[in-house]
């Protein structure tokens, strides 16, 4: 399978704190892959550098083989690496379709064209209209469409920034804690919704997430960091029965 | 290369999809339908019996406050960068249209276009400059740009100062044209800046605009790019402040630096964007009215009109942050929200939400 | 002559200190650009001109009143106008003072009249020599106080419980009052603050260049500046920028006279913001890709 993201060896220091330690990972292509750890292990800014808003101090990031380390925050995407936010990164005062639109951004051509709104951008900009319709379709989004976002209960929320990557037509998609802050319902909801993107649409994902439901169920392979370093890395199974990733947990359930 | 379209997921909804796509069509056609009625009725004003020849100029000041504040508003309101020195774009475009007109004899519409496009370029050039500043270091950035607009207009020759230049009459396409008939030449413009941004908002680059402004972060990973859109606003905003400018000068036929040196007039222009409403398009108009109609009426209390204006501007952040034209669009979007929720519940034959969800689940098995 | 202009400079410069002292705490514990806080000082000349002039009263406890009067007009401020809208975003917030701005204005040209008035000076006019300079003992005063309150609140907000809490409030403010800081009582101080330093800087501006409404308008400015320079964040580096514009105006209008004084310390800004955004003081951020 081809190995989309790669990174090895990434090292970020801030000041004297080591944030991560020499990590090393592989997401191959149409897999789901789980990053898991305590609190302040060092994942969300593994995953910055990934998206490239952190500059990692050693180390090299691969995508399909191709270094990206000196990549800017908004050139990741032309790759096809789009990502989702912890805390929910909306635009809060706009409405869910044009969230979703900003999503496909850089499937809008020459910006003069579009500004100036020439007829080929026009016919353009409906497809991508219809497009972000069709993706909020299948993620129960049609209801909410002209609702500013701000306005949305969580579980939408969560589900509008999933929707959003998805008009970026990704390969990859990078989730930030997809689940945190759900309950039981909406956390299986997501569930089922990542796996069908997974499943039906081929979409790579790489997930930070606490909840192990999530993760033990939905993941093909899981990497363990503790202390900004890799501490194991395998199949749920290989995960769950791993003694130094249950003490490095301290009793916290692993089950499911 | 890229992942496959999400697509063909729900053929049950839609007929909601086409039902509510159609009614968002129709809401812009509406907004067109009122926009024209505007400017139809701003057209035929001047026919009316008691309209006098004055009235046209000062109208056009009006307009001249009307499009600056639509320059502020792009970059304010749609972008979410404050600007205190849009006086620096109007000053050039004044002067680009004064020098034109004067030396060359252009027509309006040269000038006018020429101050346009001369703010614009310098709009890239100090987008570029400041590409890295952001809230209060902007603000004092942009007003460090008018004061050295001012400063150039006041001490560099050819612009004579504080004597000021003196313009010969409009003419347009070689026909002379008096006050009404330039008042029709603003006029126009008003209506073409309108439709320009219009149809900005809308675009892509709008969007995007609007997303750097609500998270520059979130933005930037769908692929924004800061420095290109930053630029690229503050090149639009200056190009659209630089026509009122060029109106401005052209209609009073004369620049100094008296004027054109007084950064008070980049305030009145932030002003009016933040009154009428920084990201509506019917914003600048009332903003504009209401900035360039205050001296007008309080003539002799000119210490009222500051007061009025401070009093105003504070009660509008503190109960309409979103302007006056916030205000009063308020019940219409919410009611076209509606419009729209109804759209898209007026299934197809029962099929809804419910309906596609059982379809899904039957295919997930 | 150069130690002379510069001398000047230094003098002029520090007319502006207090102002930029008061811009940067304001800006510091509470977001807010304070574009009022030169018409506190307009007001407080007036009003001391009032005392003075028509009560006669004395000049000690005119400033005595000037003070608790402008410190009282700095928390109606707050009180009135930037609490209701606390939560909103940075441009709501400088714009509200614009507001003020504007109503002080307004009030002041309507009760006093727009034309300017002369300030009873009550120092010894005769210039006093310094290294060699000459130097007017207004200006001296004025150094004087710049200096001291500057180190006094530099102290303050460095090493003291109060002073770290206060900046405990800019940097996080929900954590802040978990923590049982009262953030409420720390903003209305602050802006208690603003005005005392408003009412120095107007009593002691005033002599210099007489009472107008508009006779702060340069100096809000150029303290503003100043204020950026030192990063809206640092009070030496305020107080090091108010005097640096007060050397570079003043050797500009030396050089290459008078009409490029204001766009001098505009240049200089410009200049400095394009090659370090955040100031000479200022906090970087987090490095950038």
């Amino acid at each position: 399978m081809a190995s989309l993201l790669r990174c090895e060896g990434v090292t970020v220091r801030f000041g004297g704190v080591l944030a991560c330690d020499a990590i090393s990972l592989e997401v191959e292509q149409g897999k789901i892959v789980g990053l898991i750890g305590p609190n302040g292990a060092g994942k969300t800014t593994l995953f910055n550098v990934l998206t490239r808003f952190e500059q990692h101090d050693a180390g090299h990031i691969y995508y399909r083989d191709r270094l990206i380390d000196h990549c800017h925050p908004h050139q990741i995407i032309s790759f096809g690496v789009a990502r989702t936010f912890q805390n929910i990164n909306l635009f809060a005062n706009q409405s869910t379709l044009d969230n979703i639109l900003v999503g496909a951004h850089r499937l809008i051509g020459n910006p003069f064209s579009n500004l100036y709104s020439l007829p080929s951008a026009r016919r353009n900009e409906a497809a991508l209209v219809r497009h972000a319709m069709e993706i909020a379709a299948m993620l129960h989004l049609s209801d909410a469409l002209d609702t500013p976002v701000r306005n949305l209960p969580y579980g939408y929320q969560k589900r509008v920034e999933l929707a959003r990557a998805l008009a970026s037509r990704p390969e990859i998609i990078l989730l930030d804690e997809p689940v945190a802050g759900c309950n039981d319902e909406e956390t299986a909801e997501l569930r089922g919704i990542v796996q069908r993107i997974n499943r039906e649409f081929g979409i790579t994902m790489l997930m930070v997430e606490h909840d192990m439901s999530m993760v033990m169920n939905v993941c093909d392979h899981i990497y363990v960091i503790t202390f900004g370093a890799n501490l194991a890395n395998g199949t749920p199974a290989e995960i769950r029965a791993n003694a130094q990733v249950i003490s490095a947990y301290l009793g916290e359930q692993v089950e499911e | 290369m890229a992942g496959k379209i999400p697509g063909g997921a729900l053929p049950a909804a839609v007929g909601n999809r086409e039902a509510v796509a159609e009614q968002r069509r129709r809401f812009i056609r509406q907004d067109f339908m009122l926009v024209c009625l505007l400017f139809a009725v701003l057209l035929l004003i001047p026919a009316l019996p008691f309209v006098k020849g004055w009235m046209a100029a000062q109208a056009v000041l009006v307009i001249v406050y009307i499009i600056a504040a639509q320059g502020v508003s792009i970059l304010t309101g749609y972008t979410g960068l404050v600007t205190v020195g849009h006086g620096g774009f109007l000053a050039i475009g004044a002067y680009t249209a004064a020098l034109l007109s004067k030396h060359f004899g252009a027509d309006v519409l040269i000038c006018v276009v020429a101050g346009g496009a001369m703010s614009a370029l310098i709009g890239v050039a100090l987008g570029l400059i400041f590409l890295r500043l952001s809230g209060a270091f902007m603000a004092i950035g942009t007003l460090g740009f008018a004061f050295f607009v001012g400063t150039i207009v006041n001490n560099v020759k050819v612009f004579e100062g504080r004597e000021g230049i003196s313009l010969p009459p409009n003419h347009v396409f070689g026909l002379p044209i008096g006050d009404i008939g330039f008042y029709y030449v603003a006029v126009l413009l008003l209506g073409l800046m309108t439709l320009f941004i219009h149809s900005l908002v809308r675009s892509g680059v709008g969007r995007a605009l609007k997303a750097l402004r609500d998270s520059e972060k979130a933005a930037q990973s769908y692929g924004v790019n800061r420095w290109f859109y930053r630029t690229l606003a503050f090149s639009i905003s200056a190009g659209i402040t630089g026509v009122a400018g060029a109106l401005n000068g052209l209609v009073t036929r004369f620049v100094s630096a008296e004027v054109y040196s007084d950064i008070w007039y980049s305030v009145d222009m932030l002003v009016a964007a933040i009154v009428g409403g920084t990201s509506m398009l019917m914003g600048p108009f009332i903003g504009g009215v209401f900035v360039a109609m205050l001296p007008f009426f309080l003539e002799k209390l000119a210490d009222f009109s500051f007061i009025l204006k401070g009093a105003v501007l504070i009660a509008i952040l503190m109960f309409a942050p979103a302007g006056v034209g916030g205000l009063i669009a308020k019940p219409f979007q919410a009611m076209r929200r509606r419009r729209l929720a109804e759209a898209g519940a007026r299934a197809v034959a029962g099929a809804g939400v419910a309906e596609s969800v059982a379809q899904e689940g039957a295919r997930n098995g | 002559m150069l130690g002379q202009q510069i001398m000047s400079g230094l003098a002029t410069g520090s007319l502006y200190a207090l102002t930029a002292i008061a811009v940067v705490v304001v800006f510091r514990n509470t977001r807010t650009i304070n574009l009022a806080q030169g018409d506190f000082s307009m007001i407080g000349a007036f009003l001391a001109l009032i005392f003075l002039k028509s009560f006669g009263f004395n000049y000690y406890f005119t400033i005595f009143l000037v003070v608790v009067c402008i410190v009282a007009l700095g928390i109606l401020t707050e009180r009135l106008v930037m609490r209701p809208i606390a939560d909103s975003d940075w441009l709501t917030l400088f714009t509200a003072t614009l507001g003020v701005y504007y109503i002080l204005h307004g009030v002041a040209g309507w009760l006093w009249g727009r034309d300017t008035k002369a300030f009873p000076v009550t120092f010894d006019p005769t210039p006093v020599q310094i290294l060699g300079t000459i130097v007017s003992e207004g200006h001296l005063i004025n150094i004087a106080w710049a200096t001291g309150i500057g180190i006094v609140l530099f102290v303050f907000f460095r090493f003291t419980k109060q002073g770290i809490a206060m900046r405990a409030v800019t940097d996080d403010p929900e954590t802040a009052e978990l923590m049982g800081i009262p953030v409420r009582f720390i903003v209305m101080l602050t802006w208690g603050m603003a005005g005392f330093l408003a009412a120095f800087a107007g009593i002691l501006i005033a002599p210099i260049i007489y009472v107008s409404p508009q006779m702060m308008d340069e100096v809000l400015i150029k303290g503003y500046v100043a204020a950026v320079f030192g990063g809206l964040y640092s009070i030496p580096g305020a107080v090091i920028g108010a005097l640096m514009i007060g050397v570079a105006e003043n050797l500009a209008g030396g050089y290459l006279g008078s009409h490029y004084k204001t766009a001098t310390a505009f240049a200089m800004i410009v200049a400095l913001l394009a090659l370090r955004p955040q100031g000479l003081f200022g906090i970087q951020k987090r490095r950038e890709i």
